[in-house]
């Protein structure tokens, strides 16, 4: 039986796309059988971010419709044998899907994969209702802005109330020079907030913005900042012990940033 | 006079308890000194609340009365459908008084969008995060960082307090009083006590 990992965070714009492919890309760099879910219907994007747009023939309302087998929605990626994505359709709405149903979805796809990861879309209805459904484990996605820390917390304590407890924590977009500025919201802060484990940071990459562009998830690039951040957040995930590199050293956390990313 | 009447919050709303061996002008005429001293807690006219056993203990006209004195402060009674004996938890009046006597132990971070509505005092072993709401009929006690909004007294209570290890709420509320943080807050490096001091609320180290 897989993993089933829903990635949320409530706002939108944090970079739960971007994190669902490259932490799918990055299980499949480790040799793992994953499956991305693109839950959000209706505004699809995950597609796209993995440049596999044009394959699509079937979605997942076609699956828990009945339209189709779930092998058939099922696209394999270009680059990566044991990755697949299964795409949210364009046409429909939210209310396309019900929980219970995203639940059978999961359950199904557990069996065949190591990995199951959700891309959950913005907000707290239906949408998000129908993500969370089948999720063994939540990963939230926040930036080191308060509206945006807002809404993690507001998420933690929905997911608390369905009973999926301890997700872990993503902040995404540091930018190291405005923190030691005091101009942004540094780890810290934000773990005293949210009071949730801390999966990995990742710092603003302007490749990012490349690699969504072309469809190449970051993390395959070698020298990309963010890629290491991503390879470092997969191995976690898998229950390897990475070292964070956040505050717990004397020299500081920027100097350790430093030093890891040769910046 | 002794108090028969007793507001208790739930998941659902507001419960009205009623002793068994009060008729029911005096039970009107207490409920409208609670209500009109609590008045400033009930404005958002979206309270729901329920009275057990209403059915059976008093008159369709007593009933009439009782809607329009919850409708004058903005409560709505939501009843229950069956008619005859209640169905599900009853809750008596030694229950009752039992939980305006315990303080009710919240041992986790209250978090964004989620309120706790308690009769008693709210002891609080963790965080109070912004747009949390916690309200209270007696004191507060926050053994972390209130950073929400924390309504001590909530039904009247002129002498309820509120504490915390950090005390960096959006708003404090004490009965009918609201105070605001100032725009420009430095953290507290000490543990500090809301409280009603000739008709404002004031903080000071505990």
């Amino acid at each position: 039986m897989g993993e089933v990992i829903v990635v949320t965070s409530g706002k939108g714009g944090v970079g739960k796309t971007t994190t669902t492919a490259n932490i799918g890309t990055g299980f499949a760099l480790l040799g793992k059988k994953v499956v991305l879910v693109d839950a959000d219907i209706g505004l699809r994007n995950l597609d796209v971010v993995m440049g596999l747009d044009n394959r699509i023939v079937y979605d997942l309302v076609d699956v828990t419709e009945g339209n189709c087998r779930l092998k058939q929605a099922l696209i394999r990626d270009k680059r990566y044998e044991t990755l697949y994505l299964l795409p949210a359709a364009q046409t429909r709405d939210k209310n396309a899907v019900n929980p219970e149903q995203m639940k059978e979805l999961c359950k199904e796809l557990a069996q065949d994969f190591d990995y199951v990861i959700i891309d959950c879309p913005a907000g707290i209805e239906q949408g998000f209702k129908n993500a969370i459904a089948g999720a063994d484990r939540a990963v939230i996605v926040t930036t080191p802005e308060v509206s945006a820390v807002r809404d993690a917390d507001r998420i933690i304590g929905l997911l608390e109330s369905e009973g999926k407890s301890n997700p872990k924590l993503i902040v995404n977009r540091i930018r190291p020079k405005m923190v030691k500025k005091g101009d942004m919201m540094d780890i810290d802060d934000i773990i005293d907030i949210l009071a949730v484990d801390l999966l990995g940071i990742i710092p603003e990459d302007e490749y990012i913005v490349i690699s969504t562009n072309r469809g190449e998830p970051a993390v395959a690039n070698p020298v990309s900042i963010a890629s290491t951040a991503y390879k470092n957040i997969v191995r976690r995930l898998t229950g390897e012990n990475v070292p964070l590199m956040t505050l717990e050293t004397d020299d500081g956390f920027f100097a350790r940033i430093k030093k890891i990313f040769r910046f | 006079m002794s108090s028969n009447i007793v507001f208790k919050g739930s998941k659902n709303g507001l419960q009205l308890i009623i002793d068994d061996n009060v008729d029911f002008d005096s039970v009107l005429e207490q409920l409208k000194l609670k209500l009109a001293s609590a008045s400033e807690f009930f404005t958002n006219g979206s309270a729901q609340i329920q009275v057990p056993a209403a059915n059976s203990r008093f008159t369709p006209e007593q009933q009439t009365e009782l809607i329009t004195l919850f409708s004058h402060y903005g409560l709505t009674w939501l009843k229950d459908n069956n008619t005859g004996h209640q169905e599900g938890p009853v809750f008596d009046e030694s229950q009752a008084v039992d939980e305006q006597d315990h303080p009710l132990i919240i041992s986790k971070t209250v978090r964004n969008g989620q309120e706790i509505v308690h009769q008693g005092t709210i002891v609080v072993q963790g965080d109070i995060n912004p747009g949390a709401k916690v309200i209270a009929g007696g004191d507060i006690l926050v053994h972390g960082t209130c950073r929400g909004v924390a309504h001590a007294g909530a039904f009247g209570n002129m002498n309820a307090t509120i504490t915390a290890d950090r005390l960096l709420a959006t708003q404090i509320r004490i009965a009918g009083l609201i105070a605001r943080a100032p725009d420009n807050l430095d953290i507290p490096e000490c543990v500090e006590t809301a409280r009603i001091v000739d008709g404002a609320v004031i903080i000071e180290p505990a």
